[in-house]
Parts: C-alpha cells; sequence; structure tokens
C-alpha cells in the first residue's frame, strides 16, 4: 500500500485542530440553530470558546471548520434556540439542554 | 591544527566550526563543560551564537526544538538524568523532524546515584526516533558531531541527532585531535535554513492527529530514519575527502577476515576490544571485533553482512534493559537470526564506571570459545565482573 502524502513536519492551515481529519470525526455532537426561537442577542457569539459562530445574512451560522462539538452556545443560549444533536450513532452521549 | 583537547572540549570545538547559532542547554556533570567552552568562543567572538539560559532539561530541548523550526541551527548537551527529563520533548523533536544536534555525554541512571560512564541512559531512549551516534575516541567526537549536522539536515533526513561518548573515559581525557580548518567546514557544512515558523505563513504545527493520518506520519518518520544509515556512509566518505579520517559508515570491522570469534561494541570499548583483539592475535587466535558506530537505525544488513563468516559473536553491553537483558546483544540476536548457527553471547559489563579493561575482554573470549568448544547454549545474558 502506498503511503498517504503529507507534509515532512506534522502542520496544518491555522485554526484546524487535526490535520487533514474532517471536523465530524473530532466532534461528538454538533449544534443546531432553531432560527425561529433565535432572536439575535449574540450570546453564544461570544462564549463561543473557537468564534465558530457569527450573524450572518440575518442568521447565527457555524464554522463546521472550526466548531468541536462543546455545546456552550446550547448551555447559554437564553431562548434555547440551540439543540446539541450527536454526529453518529454510537458515540458517548452528548450534553442535553 | 591538532590540539590536546578532552571530549567536551572537542564537542564545543565542533560546534563552533559548524557555526551553531543557538545553544540552549542546562549544566549536568560530566557534559556542562561543553557549554562552559561554548559560551567562551561566543564570549571572545569566535562564534556568534545566542546562548539561551534555560531552567531545565526539558526546557533546554523545548528551546532547541523552537530555534531550529525557526530556522536556527541548534545544539545542545545533556545525560544520564537530563536526558531522562527530556524524554518526552525528544519524541516532538523526531516526531516535528528537526535536525537538532546534541552530544550526549553517556552516564549511568539513578537509582543509586552515580555520576559514571555507562550507555544506559541513551539505551533508554532507543525508541525517541533520534539518529544514534557513538564515538570511540575525542577525534570521533569531532569528527561525528560534524558530520551529524549534515546528516540530519540532509533533506532525505531531516531529524535529530545524539552523538554520544562516555563521560570521564571520554569527556575528561585529554588526546590529540585534528581540528579542522573553518572555510573547509564551512563548504562541507552549508548553513541550511528551513524554517517551520514563518510569520508571513503562519502554520498550526504538531496538530492533534487522527487514526486518519497518524500512522502515515509515523511510517514516514522511521522511513526517514532508516534511510540516515545509508546517508551516514556518503556523509562519512565526503568527510573523509575533506580531512583524510574516514570513520565508516555505520559499522566498522577489524581484522574480520578470518575471525571465528567477533567482539562487537559500542563507545569506547571499541579501543580496548581493538587491543584485545591484537593481543589475542598474537598468541594465534582469530578474534575480531565489529565497531557498531550506528546505534539507530540499527545497522541489521551491515552487521549481518560483516558475521556472517564469524562462528560466534561476543556482545559487550555497558548497558542493561531490566529483564531483557543488553541492547546490543539484543539486536545482533534479532539481526543475524536465521543464518545457520550463529550463537550470540551477551555480556553486561562495565556499568556505573565499572573498568573494563583489555585482560577483562581477552578472558571473556576465552569463556566464550570454551562455551563454544563445548556446544553450550549461550545464556540469554551474563553479568560479568561482579
Amino acid at each position: 500500500m502506498a503511503a498517504k502524502e503529507l507534509p515532512v513536519v506534522p502542520s496544518a492551515r491555522p485554526g484546524t485542530m487535526a490535520a487533514g481529519a474532517a471536523m465530524e470525526r473530532i466532534r461528538e455532537q454538533r449544534p443546531v440553530i432553531d432560527h425561529q426561537k433565535c432572536n439575535l442577542c449574540r450570546e453564544c457569539l461570544l462564549y463561543c470558546p473557537d468564534a465558530a459562530l457569527a450573524v450572518d445574512k440575518g442568521e447565527v451560522r457555524v464554522d463546521w471548520h472550526f466548531c468541536k462539538g462543546c455545546g456552550i452556545c446550547a448551555v447559554e443560549c437564553p431562548v434555547r434556540a440551540i439543540t446539541m444533536v450527536a454526529e453518529y450513532a454510537g458515540n458517548r452521549g452528548f450534553i442535553e439542554k | 591544527m591538532r590540539q590536546l583537547l578532552n571530549g567536551n572540549e572537542a564537542a564545543a570545538h565542533a560546534a563552533r566550526l559548524a557555526r551553531v547559532e543557538v545553544l540552549a542547554s542546562y549544566p549536568i556533570t560530566p557534559a556542562a563543560p561543553v557549554m562552559e567552552k561554548i559560551t567562551q568562543f561566543i564570549a571572545e567572538g569566535s562564534l556568534k551564537c545566542n546562548f539561551v539560559r534555560v531552567e531545565s532539561d526539558h526546557s533546554a530541548l523545548a528551546a532547541a526544538l523552537g530555534a531550529t523550526m525557526a530556522g536556527a541551527r541548534s545544539f545542545l548537551i545533556t545525560n544520564s538524568q537530563g536526558l531522562a527529563y527530556m524524554s518526552e520533548v525528544l519524541y516532538h523533536v523526531s516526531g516535528l523532524r528537526q535536525p537538532v544536534v546534541m552530544a550526549v555525554v553517556n552516564r549511568a541512571l539513578a537509582a543509586p546515584h552515580s555520576r559514571f560512564p555507562e550507555h544506559g541512559d541513551v539505551v533508554a531512549q532507543e525508541a525517541c526516533g533520534w539518529v544514534q551516534l557513538f564515538c570511540e575516541n575525542n577525534q570521533e567526537v569531532l569528527d561525528s558531531l560534524l558530520q551529524a549536522f549534515r546528516l540530519g539536515e540532509d533533506e532525505r533526513v531531516r531529524l535529530p541527532v545524539m552523538v554520544n561518548y562516555e563521560g570521564y573515559i571520554q569527556s575528561h581525557t585529554r588526546e590529540t585531535v585534528d581540528l579542522p580548518e573553518q572555510e573547509a567546514v564551512a563548504n562541507f557544512l552549508p548553513l541550511v535554513r528551513r524554517p517551520v515558523l514563518d510569520v508571513n505563513n503562519p502554520l498550526a504545527v504538531n496538530t492533534v492527529t487522527g487514526p486518519e493520518l497518524y500512522i502515515d506520519y509515523k511510517y514516514q518518520q522511521d522511513a526517514a530514519l532508516q534511510r540516515a544509515g545509508e546517508v551516514l556512509q556518503e556523509v562519512s566518505t565526503a568527510y573523509a575527502g575533506l580531512t583524510g579520517r574516514d570513520w565508516g559508515g555505520p559499522v566498522t570491522g577489524y581484522r574480520l577476515e578470518d575471525a571465528a570469534i567477533v567482539l562487537v561494541a559500542m563507545g569506547s570499548l571499541v579501543s580496548t576490544a581493538r587491543i584485545a583483539v591484537d593481543a589475542l592475535r598474537a598468541v594465534g587466535e582469530k578474534a575480531g571485533l565489529l565497531k557498531v558506530r550506528l546505534f539507530r537505525p540499527f545497522p541489521a544488513a551491515a552487521v549481518r553482512e560483516s558475521l556472517r563468516a564469524a562462528e560466534a559473536v561476543v556482545a559487550l553491553d555497558k548497558n542493561i534493559v531490566y529483564g531483557a537483558g543488553g541492547a546490543l546483544a539484543r539486536e545482533l540476536r534479532a539481526g543475524l537470526y536465521g543464518l545457520a548457527t550463529m550463537p550470540v553471547y551477551s555480556y553486561i559489563l562495565g556499568l556505573g564506571g565499572r573498568d573494563v579493561g583489555v585482560e577483562d575482554l581477552t578472558s571473556i573470549y576465552r569463556q566464550v570459545r570454551e562455551q563454544l568448544g563445548a556446544g553450550t547454549t549461550p545464556a540469554p545474558y551474563q553479568w560479568y565482573g561482579l
């Protein structure tokens, strides 16, 4: 089997948690935003440790490349507009609101 | 230019001739005089180098790693407890493929506390992914260190290199050492700039790496380490063209042509064993010697080729891997596996500075000859000189 092409020095572009790995494989859960409930208060933007949330075209959106699925946004959301859902079956559970 | 230098002074001169740019090191006996000598070179203006004062060996190697990633040529020294303390960072440096060069002035590990020589400290780091070279005298310390920079920085290798020599036996004993001219060394060893840390091209280095890629990185790293064995031969030949001194590649044989029983050793023991072989030859014994210069990557193919015609091999180990025996003996048995009959006798000796003289080695040779004659299966390992 041929070896994969990789940089000699294990590295990746800034902000990437895992070189070459899809973030879905790192996250155990991901935030799903109910835009009907969301009042655009931006609390989640302030609390997100990875600045993965932004308001874009009038809606809160997640940058999936940076979200590690910690669930802080869901806990902090004052109107409970964010739900954490499992990324894939068989994981070790996720934070419930 | 010939000078009377101890091993530490020879190492410092090597750092000066290699135009080392960063020295981040923490003092430890018996390696500290290398630092002192280099700082003297810096103070008198014969070397332009940043001396970074650090609070531990762990930090020393971390600083050397950072400096190398910024594109500087870095050097440091350590041994024994310091090397053990560096253990975690050793793996970072090799995994990040940074050609740091380090002189390891071999000394026994505690407990009980010891300041005296043996190879236990470096053998404990056999899996850390560094190239590991051993030197038998102070000239070889200087020459191997200069070769180490070129080897580690070679595009095909890009790995850190440890150059080992023994505390006191080499570090504090003066010998005539021939220093090459700075200009000649500069031609042999041009400064290689390969910065990873670049403000204009930011990178996340040492990223968390999942099961998708980790094993692939490790394959690349091991393949590079294996290549270092081949590149060493080239570097040694190029160095011989420069200075006339050829230390050979990974291994060197001595009186092996018709040798029946071959002693195998690393470090200062090689010089002793060479005299022992001469003494045995003088009384009609068919003794030979194999010097293992390169311990990692272990040159199994070269060892196999050199020992093919021998009747028995005697591994002289100045280390003990507790519960498993001598590191050299294990490598030899693995490397020689499958050759029709090749008993490997394994002796653990000289630990913590216990002196090993020519008579000890001739006595070991005779023990082996008797056991071989009696057809005894060699013990997994035995302790000598208790």
